[in-house]
């Protein structure tokens, strides 16, 4: 077996540029889905009557079904659907040349992406105690602030090695942008690799490539979860 | 200036209040005592709709509000008036000590920070906690921390302070520098409630006794009425079970 | 627009396609349990290159995502056998491919599994069975493997339901089963009923993890009444 290291190379440096794309991503559905899954968590643990149901049959329903399953249904529809609609409207707006597939990337990976959280986020939520919300209470604090100061805060380091390892999860994830033309590592490379008909060498490429984002993302995580956390620090006194 | 009257609690099945009322003039240390399941816990936390009574009247000084449907800022009032120290501290685990305390002044009360900072730091000093300021809750004792959780209700100057069992979950050893932080404030004519197991403690301190069981006030008296001339034979026998030796015809 | 008849045409187009899903699921599941078992007892042995070899396996496999580990084996193993046997295996079906890969894939994570069970159950109930004289072999299917399989319930309910849903990307490499049947139906169609077609895949998607879900649900409140 001869692997052409030349070839590697070159693969190797197209890809790296991408990398970006793959971070934007996983980061942007990432950050656009937190704040959505928060509330719905918070809905679920409150028992909120129609969110919490809401909430739970969505994590179902996204949990149950293939990612893979969800890119193919969501992008072979959507843009069709939203030409029909713009359409309707009566709308000039042409949906094929003004929205780039990476912004419907970022819409499906959103969708896919608030289930885990909300996963996350619930469990986090409950596992503050709940004489943390009674205390803010007692001294005049709202709902709100005392979500946002008090458990949330606590919440958050709870929610940290889950909330690693979902990001590690969503950049694995990201491999199936290819399939809606993103140009993101996986693409890039494969698109050297049709040319050339190496796709052995392209996906070691590809493979080391996520291999090294992963670990350092996951490095990361630990140094936010270390600085999170602080407040737990030395048990001294 | 605390009234509260005919208050109905149940969970579930379970009735734990059924008609209390108790009334505390300015400047009172009343200590409620009662048997485990006697419904005084969940009393004092209905003062402060930690737990919402299904029926009841509150009225506090110009406030009069029914416990079961009081509105947002008839609660937000009655909070504001009142503090509350828990069994189990519920100090906030992400703030230091002298974050705990001006947490309250700085949102609840909207106090400016500077004067909020200088507020808790006093208050932290006279529980004895000057030397701790930017401790965590998790790097303190027991003790310390339910010190921090009076400094916290004693910064924001409220009417009343309710005190929910607040040596119950500590060691034997560290029961002492909590309870004479609270003599202290008695003795500055701090109007508060406290539900407690400390016999001697309501027996020295307070000035109202309450005994509470099966959800209703049995007794109620002076200290001296309680301890030494117990009317009630639920009250007599409580005695007797809590207080070694105990003898009410002393 | 939507056609339920389509849709539900759709849904019984692609079931006997099952039988594929779980094939590939349920030989993956026993390859994973082998390689799991193996990798696991590494991690947990004494043997420190066998300690380092195994930890490095589970870290490498956590950061590959299937798609492109299904790629490389598709692509590299016929080059791999090729040079080292003299052996062409260009034209085995899809379907050895695509467990092999997710074998790789699931094995790791089966490894961190059996590890966290097997280390939530103590070395004290070990220990206590071998001062009663029992053999390391005996202790571990008497006493260690019942609690620690109790302990893994829930987690192996979510892995067995994961091997199901990265089964779905074996139709990128022209496996038939259900995903593959219903890219075939939607070509069959010219690119009609998109949305129907995908509808009807997704919902036995979701039957099959919820009833997966349920049933280890009720495994493992039975379990626990000891």
């Amino acid at each position: 077996m001869k692997l052409s290291i030349s070839f590697i190379l070159e693969t190797l440096k197209n890809s790296i540029g991408a990398i970006p794309v793959t971070l934007k991503l996983t980061f942007v559905p990432f950050l656009i889905a937190a704040p959505i899954a928060f509330f719905l968590a918070l809905a679920q643990v409150n028992k909120v009557r129609f969110w919490s149901r809401f909430s739970a049959g969505y994590v179902s329903l996204i949990r149950g079904t293939p990612a893979v399953v969800l890119v193919l249904l969501l992008y072979n529809t959507l843009p069709v659907r939203l030409s029909c609609f713009f359409k309707a409207t009566g709308s000039s707006f042409n949906v094929y040349s003004s929205v780039q597939p990476i912004v419907y990337a970022y819409v499906i990976f959103t969708i896919t992406a608030i289930a885990p959280l909300i996963e996350i986020l619930r469990s986090a939520i409950a596992s503050v105690n709940r004489g943390q919300l009674e205390a803010a209470y007692t001294i005049g604090m709202s709902a709100p602030q005392a979500y946002i100061r008090i458990i949330l805060p606590q919440a958050l380091v709870a929610a940290m090695p889950n909330l690693g390892n979902l990001i590690v999860a969503l950049v694995k994830n990201t491999s199936l942008a290819f399939m809606m033309t993103v140009k993101d590592i996986t693409q890039t490379a494969k698109l050297g690799a049709a040319l050339n008909y190496k796709y052995t060498e392209a996906y070691i490429v590809i493979l080391l490539l996520y291999v090294v984002i992963c670990l350092v993302l996951e490095q990361i995580c630990k140094l936010i979860e270390r600085y999170l956390s602080r407040y737990k620090g030395f048990r001294t006194a | 200036m605390l009234k509260i009257t005919d208050v109905h609690k149940a969970f579930g099945d379970n009735e734990v209040l059924k008609g209390v009322s108790i009334e505390v003039e300015k400047g009172d240390v009343v200590a409620v005592l009662g048997p485990s399941g006697s419904g005084k816990t969940t009393l004092l936390r209905s003062i402060n709709f930690l737990e919402r009574a299904d029926k009841g009247r509150l009225q506090f000084d110009d406030i009069d509000v029914d416990l079961k449907n009081a509105s947002k800022a008839d609660i937000k009032k009655i909070r504001k008036k009142t503090a509350f120290v828990f069994q189990n501290y519920n100090l906030f685990a992400n703030k230091t000590a002298l974050q705990n305390v001006t947490e309250g002044l700085i949102i609840g009360r909207k106090v400016p920070k500077a004067e909020a900072a200088e507020r808790a730091k006093k208050a932290l000093d006279k529980v004895g906690l000057s030397e701790r300021y930017d401790y965590y809750p998790g790097q303190l004792s027991g003790g310390q921390q339910q010190r921090v959780g009076i400094a916290r209700a004693i910064a924001v100057n409220p009417d009343i302070i309710l005190f929910d069992e607040p040596t119950s979950a500590l060691d034997p050893e560290l029961i002492g520098e909590v309870l004479n932080v609270m003599k202290e404030l008695a003795k500055e004519g701090t109007t508060m409630i406290v539900v407690t197991h400390e016999m001697q403690f309501a027996q020295d301190v307070t000035n109202k006794v309450i005994f509470m069981d099966g959800g209703k006030v049995v007794e109620e008296g002076t200290p001296k009425d309680i301890f030494t001339h117990p009317k009630e034979e639920r009250t007599k026998q409580f005695l007797r079970r809590v207080i070694p030796n105990y003898d009410y015809s002393i | 627009m939507f056609y339920i008849d389509i849709f539900f045409k759709h849904v019984w187009n692609i079931l006997p396609y099952l039988k594929t899903t779980f094939l590939v699921a349920a030989i993956t599941f026993l390859v994973s349990v082998l390689l799991g078992g193996l990798i696991a007892s590494g991690m947990l042995g004494k043997n420190k290159p066998g300690q380092m070899l195994a930890k490095a396996y589970v870290n490498l496999m956590r950061c590959v995502p299937p798609i492109v580990l299904l790629f490389i084996v598709y692509y590299g193993a016929p080059y791999l056998v090729s040079s080292l046997f003299h052996k062409d295996i260009n034209g085995l079906d899809a379907i050895y491919f695509a467990i092999i890969s997710l074998s790789l894939l699931h094995g790791a994570s089966f490894a961190e599994m059996m590890r966290g069970a097997y280390l939530a159950v103590g070395k004290g109930q070990e220990e206590a069975a071998l001062s009663i004289g029992l053999t390391k072999w005996q202790a571990f299917y008497r006493i260690i493997f019942p609690q620690a399989f109790v302990v893994a319930l829930p987690i192996l309910g979510n892995s067995i339901i994961g091997l199901l849903k990265d089964g779905a990307l074996a139709y990128s490499i022209g496996v038939v089963d259900i995903t593959g049947r219903a890219q075939y139906l939607i070509s069959m169609n010219l690119g009609g009923y998109v949305l129907e077609t995908y509808l009807a895949l997704a919902l036995i998607y979701w039957i099959l993890s919820s009833i997966t879900q349920k049933a280890f649900g009720a495994l493992e409140r039975r379990l626990q009444k000891g």
